[in-house]
């Protein structure tokens, strides 16, 4: 009876292992696709752990990006303190508007006048890197090439015919390749931190959620183990 | 030693006007399980667990919502970032979800695999079969919430099926919008149903299942009746009860469940863009549809029906005969016990026909789902047909081959070789 029973368990596992390989083998499958318009995306690892890198990136963002494109789920004060910022520095330093460091990241510019002078609304970015991956805005912000016919005299390789002129094209033509690049892989990784600002307290708890549930299903075992031998 | 007095005497108060004890003992120490049922009779345990977890954090998540097309979108980032824990709250309703339904499949597909279906198991299964469609529903509306652009687009996409309803479909469809498009209006509806019906609904059929489950007991992997051989006590002899060996076991199979779970809502909350899509952090916008409207990876098998049904038929167009084929692929489950006509429940001893059309149903539900996340295109069209096809014939033709197949001899008990 105790052999039958372990090779019937034994059948079970192997049908249920079998059905993961199988649905998991159809997820990668279907998971492969082009994703960075003309060309591929570029190799792009966020770290949000690196406070300076998100730091510079910050600084960009609100320097060349936040006049049109809005962080509005964002608060500044969450930013400044996950960035390890002083509220104060940050305050005279990364707020225009007058805006108190408590509230969302929204801009005064208008949708009429967006419309108006650039022919869209520049979006909301908060969630950009949740919407199109880190390594599309990596591969976007490195692959502007000029083109006369375009309104700006700029176009994309990821984007064809966007909208956006190329904002940083200054840094790009003076600063030295993997130095404008640095600057491009530190936005990005900023913009990764401000789509999902919990991501490293998730993984701290997450690492000892994990911890606790291994000592209980330990002794979850050892409890069935043990009523387990009455049935011999 | 008083305490012990004062305990006993408690429980006999509470006993002399509700039957805990009874209760206790019937449901759990001396409800009995076959002592051959193996891991897969573990699922249900961990779908009770996680309807209890969906509808905690589903609670807590409703604190903090707006259900206004206005303001949905939002208030859900507004819990990620603003409310304590929000995001963790979120992220174990959204992954709650996937896992109920990836339970759900093992936890049918068990009953299939061994007849639990058949005599005298028949309510029990029509009544979970009700519980799932009951759970589509739920997983549906609750996908809209967020109101990103795949909620709204799915929304279209589905309540417009009922559109292609012969005569009345439009207006039916209206009624259920509440508009002309999906709108804040039908949001509105859909969270009521969300929060309020369906899972009352659910509850309802769950404690049905579970009631009817403990009037006749659990089938095992032989399809052995177990109450057949009893001691002088009417104890079944290839039996134990529940509490406290199933109940061990239940809680060693939760531990491994939830270090699973925990590992994907820590550490990849996003399932790779098959728990929360990517599209969806983008706000419903009316004007634009998204290139690739996929549904929930748990939706996808049916989706693919619906698609592969490409051609008009007897006047009929061809929305409306993938729409009925799609809602015939979920239905036809609840037919099952009526389909057998098996003398043996397992597949163990049932013929060789069986087993071919089991293992035909599960590639084509994997084949199925595979197709309906991704693109059409012409090749992938007539997989669709043929595995439709595939999935529907192991129904159709089970009176068939059940009926004429030759099955091995069940042993008389547990443990007999036959």
């Amino acid at each position: 009876m105790q052999t039958r029973s372990r090779a019937c368990w034994r059948s079970s596992l192997k049908s249920l292992f079998y059905l993961v390989a199988i649905f998991s083998s159809l997820l990668i499958f279907s998971a492969g696709e082009y994703r960075c318009g003309s060309i591929e995306c570029d190799n792009f690892k966020s770290d949000v752990s690196d406070k300076a890198s998100l730091q510079r990136g910050l600084s960009t963002y609100m320097n060349y990006c936040y006049g049109c494109h809005s962080l509005k789920y964002s608060r500044y004060k969450r930013i400044a303190e996950d960035l390890l910022i002083p509220l104060e520095m940050y305050e005279n330093n990364l707020i225009f508007d007058g805006s108190k460091i408590g509230e969302l990241m929204e801009i005064s510019l208008t949708k009429e006048d967006a419309v108006n002078w650039l022919g869209a609304y520049p979006p909301d970015l908060t969630l950009e890197a949740r919407l199109r991956r880190p390594d599309w805005i990596y591969t976007y912000l490195r692959n502007y090439y000029p083109d006369s016919s375009r309104p700006y005299g700029v176009n994309n390789r990821v984007y064809q015919n966007v909208n956006m002129p190329h904002v940083l094209e200054d840094m790009q033509n003076t600063l030295p390749k993997n130095q404008y690049d640095q600057v491009i892989y530190d936005l990005t990784n900023f913009m990764t931190y401000v789509a999902d600002p919990s991501a490293e307290q998730r993984k701290r708890i997450g690492t000892y959620v994990l911890l606790f549930l291994i000592i209980f299903t330990a002794f979850a075992y050892m409890t069935y183990k043990e009523f387990k031998k009455d049935l011999k | 030693m008083s305490e012990n007095t004062i305990g006993k005497k408690s429980l006999e108060w509470v006993d002399s006007r509700f039957p805990v004890v009874d209760l206790f003992e019937r449901h759990l120490s001396k409800y009995y399980s076959p002592s051959n049922i193996n891991i897969w009779y573990l699922f249900g345990f961990l779908l009770l667990i996680v309807l209890v977890m969906q509808i905690l954090t589903g609670l807590w998540l409703m604190m903090n919502y707006t259900n206004t097309a206005e303001g949905a979108f939002s208030s859900i980032e507004y819990i990620m970032r603003d409310v304590d824990y929000g995001w963790l709250i979120r992220y174990m309703h959204a992954g709650g979800a996937s896992a109920f339904f990836a339970l759900i499949y093992l936890h049918m597909f068990r009953g299939m695999m061994y007849g639990s279906y058949q005599k005298p198991r028949e309510l029990i299964w029509v009544g979970g079969w009700f519980v799932y469609v009951l759970l589509c529903a739920e997983g549906f509306t609750g996908y809209v919430l967020p109101w990103g652009q795949m909620s709204f687009w799915a929304a279209q996409v589905i309540i417009s099926l009922v559109g292609s309803i012969p005569y009345f479909g439009e207006d039916l469809a209206i009624w259920i919008r509440g508009d002309y498009i999906v709108s804040g209006i039908t949001l509105s509806r859909l969270f009521a149903f969300h929060v309020v019906l369906l899972p009352i609904l659910i509850i309802a059929v769950v404690f049905f299942h579970i009631l009817a489950l403990h009037e006749i007991g659990s089938n095992n992997p032989d399809g052995i009746d177990v109450k057949k051989h009893t001691d002088q006590d009417g104890v079944p002899l290839d039996a134990k009860p529940f509490f406290p060996y199933d109940i061990t076991h239940d809680f060693y199979a939760l531990g491994v469940f939830l270090i699973i779970f925990c590992s994907v809502i820590f550490f990849f909350p996003e399932g790779g863009g098959y728990i929360i899509e990517y599209v969806n952090y983008e706000p419903a916008n009316p004007l634009s549809t998204p290139a690739h409207i996929v549904p929930s990876w748990y939706y996808t098998p049916f989706y693919a029906m619906l698609r592969a049904i490409d051609f008009p038929l007897f006047g009929l167009t061809a929305k409306f005969l993938g729409f009925v084929v799609m809602a015939a692929g979920i239905a036809i489950f609840a037919a099952l016990p009526w389909l057998d006509r098996s003398p043996v429940k397992s597949i163990k001893y049932k013929g060789i026909y069986s087993k071919a059309f089991l293992t035909g149903f599960v590639l084509s539900f994997f084949v199925l789902a595979y197709l309906g996340s991704v693109p059409p295109t012409e090749t992938k069209n007539m997989l669709a047909k043929v595995f439709t096809f595939i999935y529907f014939a192991y129904f159709l033709l089970m009176p068939i081959y059940t009926k004429f197949e030759k099955c091995k001899p069940v042993p008389e008990r547990v443990g007999d070789l036959a």
